[in-house]
């Protein structure tokens, strides 16, 4: 008998982070263990609600949304594919074994562009059926040049149909603090959880972060020979930092890949690199709320500064580096 | 090389001179050895910006994270080579070399206040060449046994990262010039041998795709025979 259960991703990622490849990846407990959220048959086939709002039909929304996975579909490292299955007038969030992604109205969800749910077998994390709504409190626009004060459908459909893939939220940003919350100054993967201002268009292209995390959960034979990983531990006082961003910055060509330390021992993995040297730099987890990550319950390190390795991580072709350690030290 | 000079034969009741006349070294079909130590100069590799996508619809300007300036330190090492004259002036050798240089990366200008760093590893590094020599001969001097030479030639550089586990492999092209000086005439000399030169290089565990130059000098004992 398949049990199931539902997860809610919103812009913050309510679940469980994993000890696991790559940067962020979605994942349930089963018992003592936590297995990734993915898809075991492709194509995903989904729905699309028959509605539109003002500014966008619901044909635009469903040429915008197949876009957006075309986005996924291409990423020549891995493997997933997608199927537009029809328009229904079912909403998203309905239990109904169908995979729909709309509009829906959530005045009070006033700081939500946009949220996906799951509904996975929680003892495999095989992803059963996932549901995304865009929310219509919201002005959208699916301009091509984008449009000044409205949001950028494909832009934040890329987003969320990341997640309904499996992934999670990417800490490969910068903001600042303002009245009123958080403001992205710069950010390089989509799955940031803070979107860009309204009108930007610069989120329906994926980022190399963004393009290690798919592949890492649905690699194909020559992401796994092709790239490597980094592993080691972030540590402060000797002993390990939970929570830390570590970024992967690659000299030759430029390229931003993400990973997290996820266990009280600081240990972290970086998957999805190119081969060849590159510079690491562990900073806290400060550029967002930390349950857009984690479990709020977790208990992650706030207190250290960043700091880079004085040493060259090299990635070698297939394989991975080991036992690197960053240490850092308390603000 | 021997000459022989049959004037007569025993059995006829003549006698036979044999008469061995050895060529001074270098000519044509010798062959020279070489073994020594080789300076590398540092030189410049590509210097990159850690960028995120600003958060404008007007200023499409990066949002700079970090800057990164990597250079390949100088470096010594060994060296061997073999020539073989194809005449007294012109010879082809093959070469190998090998140091272990430092790859640096000069991080800088953090968006958050991380102090800078120079993160670093060791590199090994081999050249496996060929050359084409010309001895100056006619601007020789101390008695002809300092012989000025130019010397150009490509190869195949192979550097292996730090631990051995990644291999980056690419192409040289070099042009220099030295100074062999040599022992007394003979047929076996022995000398020293220095000389300077410029590298083009391509690929290797080079950060830009974009041929790079290198200086090199190198100080070598030779035999010649």
């Amino acid at each position: 008998m398949r049990r199931a259960a539902g997860i809610l991703v919103v812009v913050a990622v309510v679940g469980f982070a994993l000890p696991v490849l790559g940067y962020l990846k979605l994942g349930s407990r089963a018992g003592t263990t936590t297995v990734n959220l993915k898809w075991n048959d492709f194509p995903i086939r989904y729905f699309v609600t028959n509605r539109g709002v003002p500014g966008v039909t619901a044909q635009q929304f469903q040429a915008t949304v197949s876009r957006a996975f075309s986005t996924w579909n291409a990423v020549e490292t891995a493997q997933t594919s997608s199927q537009f299955a029809g328009f229904t007038q079912a909403p998203p969030f309905d239990d109904d074994d169908m995979t729909v992604l709309g509009f829906l109205d959530r005045p009070e969800l006033d700081r939500v562009l946009g949220a996906t749910t799951f509904l996975i077998d929680v003892r495999t994390g095989e992803i059963v059926e996932s549901d995304i709504f865009f929310n219509a409190t919201f002005p959208w626009s699916t301009s091509s040049a984008g449009q000044t004060g409205s949001f950028d459908l494909e832009s934040i459909a890329v987003h969320e149909i990341g997640h309904l893939h499996g992934l999670g939220h990417s800490a490969l940003g910068e903001t600042e603090m303002r009245t009123g919350g958080r403001r992205v100054l710069g950010a390089e993967a989509v799955m940031f959880p803070i979107a860009f201002t309204a009108g930007s268009i610069s989120d329906r292209t994926l980022k190399a972060d963004d393009i290690a995390g798919i592949s890492d959960i649905y690699p194909t034979g020559v992401f796994t020979r092709d790239t490597g990983s980094i592993s080691g531990r972030v540590t402060k006082n000797g002993t390990g930092v939970l929570g830390a961003h570590i970024v992967a910055f690659n000299p030759r060509t430029g390229k931003l890949v993400g990973g997290f330390t996820l266990t009280a021992d600081g240990a972290f993995v970086i998957a999805g690199l190119d081969p060849g040297p590159h510079v690491l730099r562990a900073e806290p987890l400060d550029d967002g709320d930390i349950e857009s990550f984690f479990d709020a319950t977790l208990g992650v390190d706030l207190n250290f500064s960043a700091k880079f390795h004085d040493k060259l991580a090299i990635v070698p072709r297939g394989g991975g580096t080991r036992d690197i350690e960053i240490k850092v030290s308390p603000k | 090389m021997v000459l022989s000079l049959a004037v007569a034969s025993p059995a006829a009741g003549q006698v036979l001179i044999r008469k061995r006349v050895q060529q001074d070294v270098p000519r044509t079909g010798s062959w020279e050895i070489s073994a020594g130590a080789v300076w590398l100069a540092a030189f410049d590799l590509e210097d990159r910006t850690a960028e995120l996508t600003r958060n404008s619809t007007t200023d499409t300007s990066p949002f700079e994270q970090f800057t990164t300036t990597s250079r390949l330190d100088s470096a010594t090492g060994v060296q061997a080579r073999l020539a073989y004259y194809l005449t007294r002036s012109v010879a082809i050798e093959a070469g190998a070399r090998y140091a272990k240089p430092t790859l640096a990366v000069r991080i800088t200008g953090d968006a958050e206040q991380a102090a800078d760093v120079t993160a670093e590893e060791s590199v090994s590094h081999y050249l496996f060449d060929g050359s084409l020599v010309l001895h100056l001969r006619q601007v020789s001097f101390a008695s002809g046994r300092a012989v000025p030479f130019l010397a150009v030639g490509g190869g195949y550089v192979r550097e292996l990262h730090e631990g051995d586990e990644l291999v980056e492999t690419g192409t040289e092209y070099h042009a220099g010039a030295g100074l062999k000086f040599l022992s007394r005439p003979g047929p076996r000399r022995s000398g020293l041998r220095v000389d300077v030169g410029i590298s083009s290089r391509e690929g290797g565990l080079d950060l830009a795709d974009r041929r790079s130059t290198q200086t090199f000098a190198g100080i070598s004992l030779l035999y010649l025979f």
